[in-house]
């Protein structure tokens, strides 16, 4: 089994830019270098790969294209309005998208402190619900919980329900980063109090499909913004339809098709 | 429903070897019978007659519930009580009072969601911070139906007091009461089906996340872990369920086929109350909009508050549509569903009995 070097992502992963500074490669050594790194961002998420794949309308928002193993990622709206409207702001359809590809590809994920998914919804994005397990109710015990999933499960989206002390935050993304997993945290109002390695915030939001009681909901156009440390300091904005019409996910303007 | 006068004998509930409490319960009965010829045996130590003739010969509920009272503590402690429907005078014999005519509902607010005798609603509703079969009652049946099956379905009416009877109180059925929380033994049944490859084939990620699961059952209970499978249904509440880790079945999650008349269309929200939100939709004057019954909005949809916090301007709409089939029948309480958007957020609420209740996010 592959070991990875504790604490430390491997820089060439996701950026083919070439071989890291300060080290002269030969040709040989390059393609074999180019060959492992096409095995390690292969769609496939066995637990060798390095990557987990995330589906194509949200490629853009990391770097290299795909979900890194052992990193954390919070997500979360506009940090204001009422409690309805903060859990209408699009964090969970984005946690649940990034989910989609790697539970497609055969990785098990896990939902920490969701008390009312909408498996549907779930199910439309694209994860495969047979593989998904949602802890509703972790209560006092949600960081044992969470930690004893990080062991077990490529992908672990957490919404904590209470706020985190520093450094039980720091021990759970430690955690992850050991056992190559990746954890998601939806922090909605409670706070992350430890710097993720990429915070996906959303923007504005906007749904069509509706009018003054004709048609139907269709579709949310939403922006995120991908900020991170380290390769993704960065800010990358990005545009998606989440849902789109039918269910799942697209990229695009807000004049993009359906 | 029909209103009853109970009679309950706390020291008669239960048979002994010998037969003496069935044996002193029948001379109860025989006592009783001397008001009223139909006297019916509900289950040892309780039983019941219909309240409304002999109240009517006696001079009203009163003079009977003493009569009764007095025929039957000549044999046995008894307390006897009338309420409308079984389930109420049972209890409102316990209490040993008179329950006035559709005031039902009320009496039974106050009791805790265990007397229904469902040990597991009960522990679900009250994880969801409901404890009294008023706040139970509350929630609109469109959504109890689907999150709490059919059995939580009867409890729900009968907590309304809209049924009288549960299922089945004469006997409680074989089986009914044998899977107590320690005998389910899930962590070890989690692993086992990890490791024999749940999905296709033996593999190193199954085992591992089966393991995982494992664990957390053992530090949560064996409800402390779900996984969801889609089913048919017309409301978000109804299209999927979710059943403990340990007892998930083994076969690939498709979306049923319709037809489901009244099925909104996708995208699904993401997520579903557990417990509806109460909510409040109102025109531009202030006033509450509600469904008439012909199934139209009786007033535009101006501003929405969600339990009981800020107004939020309602930017677009769709629907409403009936919640079921049997909207017009008049058995079934009429409800219906609307789309509401206010801004960025969007939520699917539910009407019933002129109350509104956001019932999903698209969150």
């Amino acid at each position: 089994m592959f070991v990875a070097p504790p604490h430390r992502p491997v820089a060439d992963t996701g950026e083919p830019g070439g071989p890291p500074p300060g080290r002269r490669l030969d040709r040989h050594r390059d393609l074999t270098s180019l060959a492992r790194l096409a095995e390690r961002t292969r769609p496939v998420s066995s637990s060798q790969a390095r990557v987990l794949p995330v589906a194509p309308p949200l490629g853009g928002l990391f770097p290299g294209g795909s979900l890194r193993r052992g990193t954390t990622i919070v997500v979360g709206g506009p940090d204001r309005g009422t409690h309805a409207d903060r859990v209408a702001d699009g964090s969970v359809s984005v946690a649940l998208a990034l989910l989609a590809a790697a539970s497609a590809a055969g990785s098990w994920c896990a939902l920490v402190g969701l008390a009312g998914l909408g498996a549907v919804a779930a199910h439309e994005f694209g994860i495969d619900l047979a593989r998904l397990a949602v802890i509703p109710r972790p209560d006092a015990a949600w960081a044992e919980a969470t930690a004893l999933l990080i062991d077990g499960v490529d992908l672990v989206v957490l919404f904590p329900p209470f706020p985190p002390r520093h450094a039980l935050a720091r021990r759970l993304v430690a955690r992850a980063r050991e056992r190559r997993s990746v954890l998601v945290v939806v922090p909605g109002r409670v706070g992350w109090p430890d710097p993720p390695d990429l915070r996906l915030s959303i923007g504005e939001a906007r749904w069509e499909g509706a009018g003054t009681g004709e048609g139907y909901l269709a579709r949310r156009w939403m922006t995120v913004t991908a900020t991170g440390r380290r390769s993704a300091a960065l800010p990358r904005h990005h545009q998606l339809w989440l849902p789109s019409a039918g269910g799942g996910m697209a990229g695009g303007s807000p004049v993009g098709p359906a | 429903m029909n209103r009853l006068v109970v009679v309950r004998c706390p020291d008669l509930l239960h048979e002994d070897e010998d037969g003496a409490a069935l044996r002193s319960f029948a001379r109860v009965v025989e006592a009783v019978e001397a008001y009223c010829p139909w006297v019916t045996t509900v289950r040892p130590g309780i039983c019941s007659l219909p309240a409304r003739g002999p109240a009517r010969y006696f001079g009203g509920e009163g003079p009977l519930v003493q009569l009764v009272a007095e025929a039957a503590s000549a044999v046995a402690a008894a307390e006897v009580g009338v309420a409308d429907g079984l389930f109420a005078a049972v209890l409102a014999a316990r209490g040993g009072v008179i329950v006035p005519a559709g005031g039902t509902a009320d009496f039974l607010a106050p009791f805790p969601v265990g007397v229904l005798g469902q040990p597991e609603l009960a522990e679900l509703l009250d994880r969801l911070g409901i404890r009294t079969l008023g706040g139970f009652a509350a929630l609109p049946e469109a959504h109890v139906l689907g999150r709490f099956g059919s059995d939580g379905a009867a409890g729900h009416r009968v907590a309304g007091g809209r049924s009288g009877e549960l299922g089945d109180l004469r006997r409680p059925p074989a089986g009914r009461r044998t899977r107590g929380r320690g005998d389910t033994a899930a962590p070890t049944t989690a692993a086992e089906a990890g490791q024999s490859g749940f999905w296709g084939g033996v593999s190193d990620t199954d085992a591992r996340a089966g393991r995982a699961l494992a664990a957390v059952q053992v530090l949560l209970g064996p409800d402390g872990v779900v996984t969801a499978h889609l089913q048919g249904g017309r409301g978000p509440a109804q299209r999927s369920r979710f059943v403990t880790w340990s007892a998930r079945e083994a076969r690939p999650d498709t979306a049923p086929d319709g037809p489901w008349p009244g099925q909104i269309p996708p995208p699904a929200p993401s997520v579903v109350h557990p417990v509806p939100l109460r909510a409040e939709l109102v025109d531009d004057d202030g006033k509450a909009v509600s469904v008439s019954a012909r199934g139209l909005l009786t007033g535009t949809p101006y501003r929405l508050s969600v339990e009981e916090g800020p107004r939020s301007a309602v930017t677009a709409w769709a629907g409403p549509w009936p919640s079921d089939e049997r909207w017009w029948s008049r058995s079934r309480r009429r409800s219906a569903r609307l789309q509401v958007v206010t801004g960025p957020a969007a939520h699917l609420l539910l009407v019933e009995r002129g109350r509104w209740w956001v019932e999903a996010t698209y969150g």
